[in-house]
């Protein structure tokens, strides 16, 4: 009988029986004991100026508060990619919620009196909150100090402007074809700041020992070895005396990658006066949009040159980033969205200008899509509109400048292997996108839109993965892979992996939440990698774990390693008619036929690092070899809009991606599924507003709509396609983030054709919509407020 | 602040709490090594700190632990059962994929729990109504919708 594949089983997903049984325990939920002290922030109440002075005598006067710090007692520069970001302001506060002093007590309850009691005098600067308006000549500079911020090679402020990032992609003859052209159309489409809003709102507990002086972190954090990395580097201990503990976390979707608030909690950890005592950070609901990061602001600017024909001659992209005050981890999705601003198209004359702006308000980073959601809600809604100008239909129009496997990206880079034009035939086929149907409810309109996605990981170039696979006294298995599971489903997945490879049932395979001090290195968990890369990493250690345990069976029975087979945790010989289960012989070593004890623990271990990306030309934007690769899909939405109240309801939405081979079918699926109502939800509800001070209006979820089972469709229909990838474990390859890149473009291909009037702004609100509407009656073809 | 004694049933055994008269029960109920009973907002927006009062789901940050006097508690950690075997909605959400990050499960599974305690075969609408207040940013709310009608076949089955 063949044996069947765990690689593709529809298996259910570890640690959800305790996730239903409410046991898993997050960081929130860990207990410290009574010497564990609490931390609030004080917050600036004006959104930019110089601090004249900071009172916080009726702080200390609160019953349990044991300290107040401030920016100046801890003025160290964090950040991933761009070091300008302190834990609290220094000297200068940049928006309305910056923290301003820490007040430490006893209880949380003291720390929270305390903090409203910090009173702090300022002289006030001109803020600026508009990315376009801070990109002017003689804007007020929200980081005077830029050019001396300490960065990463391939992001590239300016300093003396308000630009944090520019990234360039310059390929071929830009002004040659648009005069090929026969139509040209230039477009614009903005999106505000929006949310991840998880439902775990950032927790830290930072300690530090008094004598050895290591600190201990125990963070809601998705990346536990950059978070590491970044905290020795900022405090200068060697990499051992920071230990980094990641419980499991309540979502994360690039809000908690990279550095977040740990260092606003480790201001207090290191304080002479608490340093020996852990210190508790609970970032309460409404702070969490102003402690961390949101989803940068957008603008995107498409023109597009088309042939008669329909072929695309040249394109020029202008991306703005409204990356609020810190483009710490923000000036990477600038470059995401740079580097793949072709979508997913051939385009052989390119010019784009991808730019991350500061402005006075709380700060953009990562966020699921990674700079793609910014650029597709652009470029797929162009992509509709010229093909309507010439006159041929969008799905045609896709197809025909598809970026074919081998054609160049905006990088240069030859396109890898994939199967969207198959993705996007399936799609509309599923959506029956060329019927128009009769709305479903009376008086409504209908419409139907498709978007294309794409995205590859958007990492450094040496962005690595290490895993151990031990195989324990009884034949199960302990694995080692520093992967945040986040609800995607991570640990499945490695489950799977390793029963296939060294033929164990997967109930007996655990994977471990990450730490710092006991697992071995992996970068982080972002970018959809970690199937990929870890996968890479844990397959290589269990190649290299059974084979050791197959030498010692070998040698013990006296046969050849290649005779020895391992299924469901039996070790076999067929030929000498040998099987028993793995038993702790491979834990104390073997007796051989020598009498001499042989083996000891096996453990496996694995390592990878894409071999070959090339770091795109700083003025270019040329390379060989610009990611490691990309996956492409695409969603097809069938829509209806009441017009009397602006209400838009998804009849039936399909996505599907090319995933190169997938490996947890439930996964992928569920993926897809959340992926898709996170696109429709920052679609149709989503934007984090500020009052004309800067004061945010949308601290809660009240007033920051997310989402509820009011407003999704009852469900999503989602299909993979399998083009293998190479390297990779299985072929497979990211697909995490890639449900969400599109599902807002869709809606606005479906809106324009149920409404017949294009919407520039995203999200589109019932309101929105129902003011579109009205302008359509008036005969107006776009809408932009 | 003076501490006052609260009487109540957890989980179907006594308890007494001192509290302060300002703790929520959901910090009371956390306080205690209850963490099942999440914090997502503590403002009564999110639905992750649920609990069923007397078997009503309600938010345990909207409702002062001295206000259970006399009353009963339930939350996810007890509807398993002693054998560690989980609840039919539990499974349920297991099978279906309701789960992602799990920081939302508790409460889902309470309120799917009293969704099918009173109604036991929901209509899709009564579904979504019932859920309406217990929000979720992983899954899209799909899988849930398969768990709940999952949980109401499992729990016939064992009717």
């Amino acid at each position: 009988m063949e044996k069947k594949s765990m690689i593709g089983a529809w298996v259910t997903r570890v640690y959800d029986p305790e996730k239903a049984a409410g046991t898993l325990k997050f960081t929130d939920d860990l207990s410290f004991g009574p010497e564990l002290l609490h931390a609030r922030a004080a917050r600036s109440t004006i959104p930019c100026g110089k601090i004249v002075n900071i009172d916080y005598s009726e702080a200390l006067k609160v019953p349990g508060v044991v300290k107040v710090i401030v920016g100046k007692n801890f003025p160290i520069h964090f950040g991933i990619y761009l070091k300008d970001r302190t834990a609290m302001a220094v000297e200068k506060v940049r928006y309305i919620g910056e923290p301003v002093a820490l007040v430490v007590a006893e209880s949380e309850d003291a720390a929270e009196e305390g903090a409203l009691k910090v009173r702090v005098e300022y002289e006030e600067e001109t803020p600026v909150f508009d990315a376009a308006e801070a990109m002017k000549e003689n804007a007020p500079l929200v980081h005077p100090d830029l050019g001396s911020y300490e960065h990463v090679s391939f992001v590239t402020p300016v300093p003396g402007t308000n630009i944090a990032q520019h990234f360039k992609i310059r390929r071929g003859d830009i002004e040659k074809g648009f005069e090929e052209a026969d139509q040209v159309l230039e477009e614009s489409f903005s999106c505000p700041q929006i949310a991840h809003a998880f439902l775990e709102p950032h927790a830290c507990i930072c300690l530090q020992d008094p004598v050895s002086q290591e600190v201990t972190i125990w963070s809601t954090a998705q990346s536990a070895f950059t978070l590491r990395e970044l905290v020795a580097k900022g405090l200068e201990l060697p990499l051992y005396k920071v230990r980094v503990i990641a419980p499991p976390i309540g979502g994360g979707f690039g809000g908690k990658a990279g550095i977040t608030v740990e260092p606003l909690c480790l201001a207090a950890a290191l304080d002479p006066d608490i340093k020996g005592r852990p210190v508790k950070l609970f970032v309460p609901r409404e702070e969490v949009l102003t402690t961390s990061w949101v989803r940068q602001g957008w603008n995107t600017k498409v023109k597009m040159g088309v042939k008669k024909d329909g072929t695309i001659s040249a394109m020029k992209v202008e991306l703005v980033f409204d990356t609020g005050t810190s483009a710490e981890y923000g000036a990477n999705p600038v470059r995401s969205a740079g580097y793949t601003s072709m979508g997913c198209y051939y385009v052989p004359n390119i010019w784009t200008d991808s730019y991350g702006v500061y402005t006075n308000k709380p700060f953009g980073g990562a966020y699921r899509g990674f700079g793609l959601p910014e650029l597709m809600g652009g470029l797929e809604a162009v992509v509709d509109a010229i093909a309507y100008r010439i006159g041929m239909d969008p799905i045609e129009f896709r197809l025909k400048n598809l970026l074919k496997p081998g054609l160049p990206t905006c990088t240069g880079m030859p396109m890898p292997p994939h199967a969207l034009d198959k993705i996007i035939k399936k799609v509309a086929e599923k959506i029956d996108y060329h019927r128009e149907e009769s709305p479903v409810r009376k008086g409504w309109k209908r419409g139907k839109g498709i978007a294309l996605a794409i995205k590859a990981p958007a990492m450094p170039a040496d962005a690595s993965s290490s895993a151990t696979v031990e195989i324990l006294g009884d034949g199960s298995v302990k694995v080692l892979a520093a992967t945040m599971d986040m609800g995607q489903g991570a640990y499945t997945a490695y489950a799977q992996i390793v029963s296939e490879e060294l033929g164990v049932p997967m109930e007996r395979v655990k994977c471990y939440y990450p730490d710092t001090a006991a697992q071995p290195y992996d970068w982080q968990t972002v970018a959809s990698r970690s199937l990929w890369s870890m996968g890479m990493a844990i397959k290589r250690a269990c190649e290299d774990a059974r084979s050791q345990l197959l030498a010692l069976y070998a040698e013990y029975w006296q046969c050849n390693p290649e005779e020895i087979t391992i299924e469901d945790g039996i070790v076999k010989c067929p030929k000498l008619d040998k099987a028993e289960p793995i038993d702790e012989k491979t834990q104390n070593g073997f007796k051989m036929p020598d009498g001499k004890y042989k083996g000891g623990p096996i453990i496996g271990r694995g390592h990878f690092v894409p071999p070959d990306v090339v770091y795109p030309d700083l003025e270019t934007g040329q390379s060989e070899k610009s990611v490691v690769h990309f996956t492409v899909g695409a969603v097809g939405l069938d829509i209806e809009v009441d017009p009397g109240t602006g209400e838009i309801v998804v009849n039936k939405a399909v996505a599907g991606y090319d995933a190169g081979k997938v490996i947890s079918p439930l996964n992928v699926k569920c993926q897809i599924e959340g992926g898709t109502v996170q696109g429709l939800s920052a679609g149709m509800f989503e934007g984090i507003y500020y009052d004309k001070n800067g004061k945010l209006l949308t601290p809660d979820f009240t007033d920051y709509k997310i989402a509820t089972t009011m407003d999704v469709p009852w469900e999503i229909e989602s299909f993979c396609e399998e083009t293998p990838e190479d390297p990779s474990p299985y072929g497979n390859r990211g697909v995490g983030e890639h449900s969400m890149i599109s599902p807002a473009a869709a809606l606005g291909n479906a809106l324009y054709k149920a409404i017949g009037i294009r919407i520039h702004q995203y999200p589109f609100t019932r309101e929105r919509v129902y003011m579109a509407i009205r302008a359509a009656e008036r005969g107006e073809k776009d809408f932009w407020g | 602040m003076t501490k006052r004694e609260v009487h109540f049933t957890l989980n179907g055994r006594s308890v007494t709490y001192e509290v302060e008269p300002r703790t929520t029960l959901l910090r009371a109920l956390r306080h205690h090594g209850v963490t099942s009973v999440k914090r997502g907002c503590e403002e009564g927006e999110c639905g992750t700190c649920t609990v069923l009062l007397d078997g009503v789901p309600v938010k345990s940050c909207t409702v002062l632990a001295l206000e259970v006097e006399g009353k009963s508690v339930l939350t996810a950690e007890g509807l398993v059962g002693k054998d560690g075997k989980l609840h039919p909605v539990q499974q349920a959400f297991v099978e279906e994929g309701g789960i992602q990050c799990g920081f939302c499960t508790p409460g889902m599974v309470l309120t799917t729990y009293a969704l099918l305690k009173k109604t036991p075969d929901p209509s899709e609408d009564e579904i979504r109504l019932a859920l309406a207040g217990n929000l979720c940013r992983c899954t899209g709310y799909t899988g849930i919708f398969r768990s709940v009608k999952r949980a109401a076949e499992l729990l016939k089955d064992q009717a």
